[in-house]
């Protein structure tokens, strides 16, 4: 909460082009090879551990991805259901039955369930996306064995205590309240609603007035339903071989019984291909928040690799070309980056950026014109080797932390994305080419985007009247006016 | 001297496993500790130390300075964070922001950290780009750019950034006077932000200055951990460190003054920011004996690591007296001080939460930790400490802190066995005698 030394190097880094006014600390003479960069070693290869699988005699995937100098092992349990699976009527029921989960059992309190993980050191969480629900159980090698005997009781013998749903509910009432001060979480959440508009995955899309509409039997249905073993998979990533974890976990889940399940994969939503611009009133935001964005396809697709190529080129770093041009150049934003969420049926392209209030309409052209076609077609090979350079270099930083290394194998396996996300990942950036990218910018990012603004309406109303039409939604997505040729009704 | 026989005289190859190496008779390491290690010294006093590790292919390079606050003279404080800060803005060779933007295109990380004694500057990049971190951070080590210019507009964002926080952060001056409080000497208790009116005083010949007698080699250590070739590495380090000259001889720090006679105990604050009451809680301690540094380390954990240490659980979800708390052992070299913070509703809870923690504080006097509480306390600890050694960015920054801290690395796995043998009777020990009214300060914040 208080963190006296804060610090955002984005906001503290200045721009470049002082270098010729320096006075310079050197007391040597300069060495012929300090003037430049040194040429790289040869990349080294990438090998990472392979991960085995089996399948239980109940129908449950465990996954085994050695780490054998770990002293520490990361268990993610993975639900095939997450948001999505959620009622229509009864959003939030997969994010409150997760969130139950450690709350009690027929035998143990939520005290008692709390003192047994803190007993072995041990580190639980859930969270929920649109299509899966994951549990991190993260504990020392030595203590795996109760590890396992604790996350079978918490999960598979979840009784659900009534008096622990309104604890439950109450604190996720809060959380997404505290998550609405946030101006990027409610453009993102806005732009989901407009992107999933009549499909399944609008259901993962709700704010907190709606938690207190589910009740006990509501997640009971959901638990029974959906968490099954041949609805779920195990990973563990650490000191501990495919025949040992197989031994060790049917030990411990071997009760969990298995269930038809019928679960048709979710037809992708199509892509937005009108004009839209949606309007949020936010009135502590100081700035104006700027997020907008399109349905792409699942990560499984062949587009993946060029696309997040393309993805670095257009908004992945603060060296990309949206930063470069709305922050450096052009002085609009604090900052500007564009990104790719991926699920089981579609993907999600955006772009984020924050914006002083005077400059929206000129921001949202720049972001438009850097993802339109003429710009598109300038990237040069060198700009794509150097997005392919930052992919390669930043593969195994982002896998090395243990927990991140499990989720990632946690994801490969739930999203069947396979070798060619692990193994092959090299493989596959170095052949993208400048040809793949622009094939894939040309059927991804010519669909017209939704545009979403979120701001202090007193701050911008003058300049959303730039827009030929702007929808004024409220914070919960309902649309409460529009400003149409500058005048709102 | 030659690289072959410079690095051939000062290298101490330690490799922890190796039978019959330097350290065959210290404590087996658990797992998690047997990494190799490998230390030298540059002739120009740079410390060296080197760690494998091949299971994936990228380097962690930390060069960590003796410097912090503790250098910053009265009326200048919030230098070391400006040289933080300074230290990205270009050097004789690289303009300003090349840095970042040349580790984030290889896909790098980087980051910085100043700690009251110590500085930090880190990234991680894939192993083949090992050379450019060197070249880099030997150009900003060896020639820093120091303008009007740059001091100015980073003055200026510092400035502007502290009048940001200090006009919004709810809480946030109580913490500095509190550390006033329980670290009563300048040197020792003043913010890393500094002052606005300090900063504004800071001259580029101050910079200058700070800069030639801290930042260089004969005060810094340089950690390298990850996919290296230590024949190789060693190459690239002389090539780019060793004629970066040694600075003048730095010595140590002043001991604190500390304020003799009867301090105030109990301060109270109106907090215009502040929503709710709260207040701080905090023992001096001043005087550790040989050993009780262990037991302080577990002692922390019981009391405040996770949902199940005794202050959250009897505040927070017992009693339910508080809506937050925070809390620790804070170190300032040989100074340190046990810190509670509780906000809470109104008033009345928060005058509980005190007497909660006057209660818990009394049993640990009172009572032997079970040994089932204390065998939690020491998983949450392995949990911890070799969670830091898990990366090698967390290696590397934990082996460069432990060297400026003045600790051998040789050390470590006896140190770790150390932080096990604690006992109930190590905790009570150190409770009675460190946990006294005399030592105890309050600082209370109303709501204006």
């Amino acid at each position: 909460m208080i963190n006296p030394r804060r610090k955002n190097w984005r906001r503290t880094c200045f721009l470049a082009g002082l270098c010729a006014l320096t006075f310079t600390l050197s007391v040597r003479s300069q060495e012929r090879f300090r003037k430049s960069p040194p040429i790289p070693d040869p990349l080294q290869e990438l090998r990472l551990p392979l991960i085995e699988s089996a399948t239980l005699s109940n129908g449950l995937t465990l996954a085994v991805a050695r780490k054998t100098s770990s002293p520490l092992m990361s268990l993610q349990l993975v639900v095939l259901a997450g948001e999505s699976d959620s009622r229509p009527d009864l959003p939030g029921s997969a994010s409150l039955t997760a969130n139950m989960i450690g709350r009690g059992t027929n035998l143990l309190s939520t005290a008692e369930i709390e003192e047994r993980i803190e007993s072995i050191g041990g580190e639980f969480a859930a969270s929920v996306s649109l299509d899966v629900t994951m549990f991190t159980f993260n504990v020392l090698e030595e203590n795996l064995d109760k590890a396992l005997e604790i996350f079978s009781t918490i999960v598979l013998k979840a009784s659900f205590p009534e008096g622990q749903m309104d604890t439950v509910k109450r604190t996720m009432y809060y959380e997404l309240f505290e998550r609405e001060k946030d101006p990027e979480y409610v453009a993102k959440r806005q732009l989901f609603r407009m992107l999933f508009k009549g499909h399944p995955y609008q259901t993962s899309i709700f704010n907190e007035d709606v938690i207190k509409n589910v009740g006990r039997e509501d997640i009971l249905s959901f638990y029974d339903r959906f968490y099954r073993p041949n609805n779920a998979l195990l990973v563990i990533a650490g000191n501990m071989n495919l025949s040992t974890a197989s031994r060790k976990v049917s030990h411990y889940f071997n009760t969990w019984t298995a269930r038809r399940m019928d679960r048709p994969l979710l037809p992708s939503p199509p892509p937005n291909d009108r004009e839209q611009v949606a309007f949020i009133d936010l009135p502590q935001a100081k700035d104006a928040m700027i997020v907008l964005g399109n349905v792409i396809f699942p990560a499984t697709n062949s587009d993946y690799f060029p696309f997040i190529v393309l993805n670095q080129v257009l908004g992945g770093t603060m060296g990309s070309r949206l930063f470069m041009n709305l922050r450096e150049s052009k002085g609009y934003a604090s900052y500007a980056f564009s990104g790719a969420d991926f699920f089981k049926s579609c993907g999600v392209f955006w772009v984020r950026a924050k914006v002083t209030p005077e400059v929206i309409r000129d921001s949202v052209q720049e972001v438009l014109k850097e993802i339109g076609s003429s710009a598109i077609e300038k990237t040069s090979s060198f700009e794509i080797e150097q997005a392919k350079s930052f992919l390669i270099g930043n593969f195994p930083l982002k896998n090395e932390p243990l927990t991140s290394f499990s989720l990632e194998v946690a994801r490969i396996k739930a999203f069947n994305l396979g070798e060619d996300h692990w193994n092959k990942y090299y493989e596959n950036i170095i052949l993208v080419n400048l040809e793949r990218v622009l094939a894939t910018a040309q059927r991804f990012l010519q669909p017209w985007p939704a545009i979403v603004i979120v701001g202090n309406k007193n701050l911008v109303a003058d300049y959303l009247r730039e827009f030929d039409k702007v929808d004024i939604y409220d914070i919960s997505g309902n649309l409460r006016s529009t400003i149409n040729k500058g005048v709102e009704k | 001297m030659s690289v072959k026989k410079s690095a051939a005289l000062l290298t101490l190859a330690v490799l922890f496993c190796a039978p019959g190496g330097v350290n065959a008779q210290a404590t087996a390491p658990p797992k998690g500790l047997e990494f190799p290690l490998t230390q030298y010294k540059l002739k120009n006093g740079l410390q060296v130390i080197l760690s494998e590790d091949e299971s994936l292919p990228l380097v962690s390079v930390v060069v960590a300075y003796g410097v912090g606050p503790i250098r910053e003279q009265p009326g200048k404080s919030g230098l070391a964070y400006l040289m933080e800060n300074l230290m990205f803005q270009g050097s004789e060779n690289i303009s300003p922001m090349q840095h970042i933007n040349y580790i984030q295109r290889i896909g790098g990380e980087f980051n910085a950290n100043t700690a009251f004694d110590k500085s930090f500057f880190y990234q991680t990049v894939p192993s083949n780009q090992l050379a450019l971190v060197l070249w880099l951070e030997s150009d900003r080590m060896g020639s820093l750019s120091v303008t009007g210019v740059n001091v100015e507009r980073t003055k200026e964002t510092l400035m502007a950034e502290q009048r940001q926080r200090r006009s919004a952060e709810p809480y946030l001056e109580s913490f500095f006077l509190f550390d006033e409080i329980l670290f009563p000497d300048f040197v020792y208790s003043h913010p890393l932000l500094g002052t606005e009116e300090d900063l504004r005083d800071i001259t580029e010949e101050d910079v200058r200055s700070f800069y030639r007698t801290y930042y260089v080699p004969n005060n810094a250590v340089l950690c390298i951990t990850g996919s290296l070739n230590v024949p190789r590495t060693k190459e690239l380090i002389a090539k780019y460190f060793e004629t970066i000259p040694r600075g003048n001889d730095i010595p140590d720090p002043p001991a604190p003054k500390l304020v003799e006679g009867s301090p105030i105990r109990d301060t109270e604050l109106k907090e215009s920011l502040a929503p709710s009451p709260a207040f701080h809680f905090g023992y001096q301690i001043n005087h550790l004996q040989t050993g009780e540094y262990y037991g302080l380390r577990i002692l922390d954990i019981l009391m405040f690591r996770g949902k199940g240490s005794r202050l959250y659980k009897r505040l927070v979800k017992k009693e339910r007296v508080a809506l937050y708390l925070s809390g620790g052992i804070e170190e300032r070299r040989e100074l340190r001080a046990f810190k509670v913070f509780t906000i809470s509703n109104n008033s009345v809870m928060s005058d509980l939460s005190r007497k909660a923690i006057a209660s818990e504080m009394g049993k640990l006097r009172t009572t032997l930790v079970p040994d089932a509480e204390l065998a939690k306390a020491k998983d949450l600890f392995k949990m911890d400490y070799l969670g830091r050694l898990s990366t090698s960015l967390q290696r590397a920054l934990f082996l460069s802190e432990t060297f400026l801290s003045g600790k051998r690395l040789e050390d470590l796995a006896e140190e770790y066995a150390k932080y096990l043998k604690v006992t109930p009777v190590t905790i009570v020990s150190l409770a009675n005698r460190l946990f006294t009214p005399e030592n105890a300060f309050t600082l209370n914040l109303v709501t204006k």
